[in-house]
């Protein structure tokens, strides 16, 4: 017996809902190849009594598929988009980004387009499950329209054909966009091709106290050196940060990035993992715990930091700790580092569902969030210091000087250091392998 | 008479169906999920997943490590629970304030156990204060630990409340005429909880304490704070994998969690056993065929 959900899609929801909600009941005797179906149907996200009750009011907004808006003049996108609701799945863990989304984007929106946003929970993996599962369900439309995401959720997505598009090209502001830098054009090697619109922009840096370590070690080996004669100062999270981290050694380690660039191979995977591994079985015994147990993720980190217990945190986003300063997570004489060894840089972007209620309004979120308005807002330190998707040149000379005058920052890194120690992400499957191998050998190794 | 006991039977029924098809309906989309069929990563039917997770040493190590810290703590709170209800009986500021972790909800009452066990923590510092111990670091680990020591407590902590409350109104309810007939008989003091106040908060207890344990099975926020990644505890092991950035890793997700409920199950059976070998406890007049039969052996 084969069975798979490809073969359960096509067999139409409207009759399971036709019968159980008008309260026929079984008027034939259910094979159990259609109990399973019907058993997919109504567990897959339980829906079936909202489904009765609610015929989708937006069923208008959703025949407009976000490639069918995409060709449409951008006028009409804006009317159809008008006085509907987007509600965003994001990560929602950062006051900084709640206040500026809830505080600052959202009531622009419902002032010039009379849209609605609402912001919800929900990223990476549990986007992923929420789409498999609404699919799986039958629902014409599913809850969010408006996604932010990248590299291996996009992946997935794309892999499992749950995003609509292409549509990213179409808005207005995606003119002022950076294409020719390799961290804004590419998320992960993958090309969007219209199926995600860039937002922000961030690079890997280690945190320190000046106080405390006033001469950091700034490049791997320095940290290795720095770790031997330190021990239990040092460690590194479960999480999305703890393995970019180890990516950036991996590349330090196999002759740059470039080694590992064009798509994933097997046996340079191989090669640069023993010696990421090899470089952490020597150090290990140094760590914090001597490496018998590692912080969950990144706030554990910047606990265990700001309570002395480690000398070094980390973040995907450099200017994290100017955010996290002024929140008092972190302690005023923190700052950012890089390794002279490079690191990681990516951009984060924003897509759509297949089954979104209103692609219209999603489309007019994502263009108000490209605006150089809305990019200069949460560029700025004291709301959320995230990089741009902008090129300075392409914008208008009034907003060039508005973006010029906020490097001037003393506790920000400066940006040309940030650019040349810039390296792009290399294909998801990399950190894919590098995290379930990590997890596998070094977090559990028995001592 | 009939026809009305039919009526509130069918009416039991649904309300029973009711509470259970949300469990049925997921244990079933699990099961699909589990054989490949459904969910994220979904391909064709086969068992390969179950192989997986039942062959990984993993699924075992954390399985066992998570029953020996829940064990751990419902029986610490159990025994707090015994002593609170026995001795509080009489003292409602005692009561009161044996109640306040109620209130506490867990993700709070994990983060106050980070900050006064942690090494960076109160008690590590008071410790560094007084001189006890040279510097913060060497204060002895007590939380992401591999016995789980913080864990336990906390555990232990919130728990406690739910079990003397449990045992508070078994004793309230059914402790004083026996207490008294007990000791116009003659017992004293040691031979009443031994012989009457014991055996009743045990039979009272159980299925709160079963309940207790089978919820710290699957506790997770707490566990998120304090427990160590190795092993990792059954619930946070589930979230990796429904997490997994492996798509068709997600579907082992589905077979712990069933494993989760199969333990679940196994504790409710556990539980139907205990009541039938101890008698009809929860029908009428139970205690008072309890009191004749401890009666009986007081007289003799």
């Amino acid at each position: 017996m084969t069975l798979s959900w490809q073969h359960l899609v096509p067999w139409s929801w409207h009759v399971v809902r036709s019968t159980v909600c008008a309260g026929i009941g079984r008027k034939r005797g259910l094979t159990v190849r259609l109990t399973v179906r019907l058993t997919v149907r109504l567990t897959g996200g339980l829906v079936l009594a909202a489904s009765c009750a609610r015929t989708p009011a937006s069923d208008k907004a959703a025949a407009y598929s976000p490639a069918t808006l995409a060709v449409m003049p951008w006028d009409s996108v804006v009317a159809r988009g008008r006085g509907g609701t987007v509600i965003w799945r994001m990560w929602r863990g950062d006051p900084a980004i709640n206040a500026y989304v809830d505080g600052w984007v959202a009531p622009r929106l419902k002032e010039r387009f009379d849209i609605t946003l609402q912001a919800v929970d929900g990223q990476g993996a549990e986007i992923v499950n929420a789409l498999v599962t609404e699919r799986e369900a039958g629902r014409g439309t599913g809850s969010a329209s408006l996604l932010w995401i990248n590299g291996e959720t996009f992946a997935q997505l794309r892999r499992e054909s749950l995003l609509g598009g292409p549509w990213a090209g179409r808005l207005p502001n995606a003119q002022y966009i950076d294409s020719s830098s390799a961290i804004v054009s590419r998320d992960f090697e993958q090309d969007p091709t219209g199926y995600e619109s860039p937002w922000g922009t961030v690079q890997f840096a280690l945190i320190y106290d000046t106080g405390r370590t006033p001469d950091p070690p700034r490049s791997f080996s320095e940290l290795a050196s720095w770790i031997r004669a330190h021990p239990g100062r040092f460690t590194h999270d479960q999480g999305f940060s703890g393995v970019t981290l180890l990516k950036m050694l991996m590349y330090a380690q196999g002759g740059g990035v470039a080694a590992y660039q064009g798509g994933f191979d097997d046996a340079k995977y191989i090669a640069g993992r023993d010696s990421v591994f090899a470089w952490l079985r020597a150090l290990t015994p140094f760590f914090w715990r001597k490496g018998a147990t590692y912080p969950p993720d990144v706030a554990a980190m910047h606990r265990l930091f700001a309570n002395r217990e480690i000398d070094f945190s980390m973040s995907p986003n450099e200017n994290e700790v100017l955010t996290k300063i002024r929140q008092g997570v972190l302690p005023p004489s923190a700052r950012a580092l890089l390794l002279r060894d490079g690191t990681i840089a990516n951009a984060h972007f924003l897509g759509i569902p297949f089954n979104a209620p209103n692609s219209a309004g999603a489309m007019v979120v994502a263009d108000f969030l490209l605006s150089p308005e809305a990019q200069l807002e949460k560029r700025k330190p004291d709301v959320w210091a995230d990089g741009t998707v902008l090129s300075l040149d392409r914008l208008p000379s009034e907003w060039r000087t508005k973006f010029a005058a906020l490097e001037a920052d003393a506790h920000a890194l400066p940006s040309d250091s940030l650019r040349r120690y810039a390296r792009p992400e290399v294909d998801p499957m990399y950190h894919e392998r590098l995290q379930a191998d990590w997890r596998s050998t070094i977090r559990r190794a028995t001592r | 008479m009939s026809a009305r006991r039919a009526t509130a039977n069918g009416a039991g029924f649904v309300a029973v169906a009711l509470v259970a098809a949300p469990v049925l309906l997921g244990g079933i989309y699990s099961l699909l999920a589990a054989l490949g069929v459904a969910g994220a990563g979904a391909a064709t039917i086969s068992a390969s997943r179950i192989v997986r997770v039942l062959s990984d040493a993993e699924t075992w190590r954390s399985l066992t490590w998570t029953l020996l810290t829940a064990a751990t703590a419902t029986s610490l709170a159990t025994a707090a629970a015994v002593v609170v209800s026995v001795r509080l009986q009489e003292s409602r500021a005692g009561r009161v304030l044996a109640m306040l972790p109620l209130a506490v909800p867990h993700v709070a009452a994990a983060l106050a156990a980070l900050l006064l066990l942690g090494q960076s923590g109160l008690l590590s510092r008071l410790a560094f204060a007084a001189g006890w111990v040279s510097e913060p670091a060497a204060f002895p680990v007590l939380v992401y630990d591999r016995t789980g020591i913080s864990l336990i407590f906390a555990f232990a902590w919130k728990e406690f409340p739910f079990l003397a409350l449990t045992g508070l109104v078994v004793l309230q309810t059914a402790g004083q005429s026996l207490h008294e007939v007990a000791q116009t008989l003659g017992a004293d003091a040691r031979a009443i909880f031994r012989r009457v106040t014991w055996p009743l908060l045990w039979r009272g207890m159980t299925p709160a304490v079963l309940a207790v344990f089978a919820y710290l099975i699957g506790q997770y926020e707490m566990a998120v704070l304090l427990a160590p990644s190795d092993p990792l505890p059954f619930p946070l092991l589930t979230y990796e994998r429904i997490s997994d950035p492996a798509l068709n890793r997600r579907g082992e997700a589905h077979v712990l969690g069933l494993i989760a409920l199969l333990l679940t199950i196994a504790l409710v059976l556990l539980h139907e056993r205990v009541r039938e070998t101890l008698g009809g406890w929860m029908g009428g007049g139970a205690h008072d065929r309890a009191a004749d039969d401890r009666g009986e052996r007081y007289d003799a």
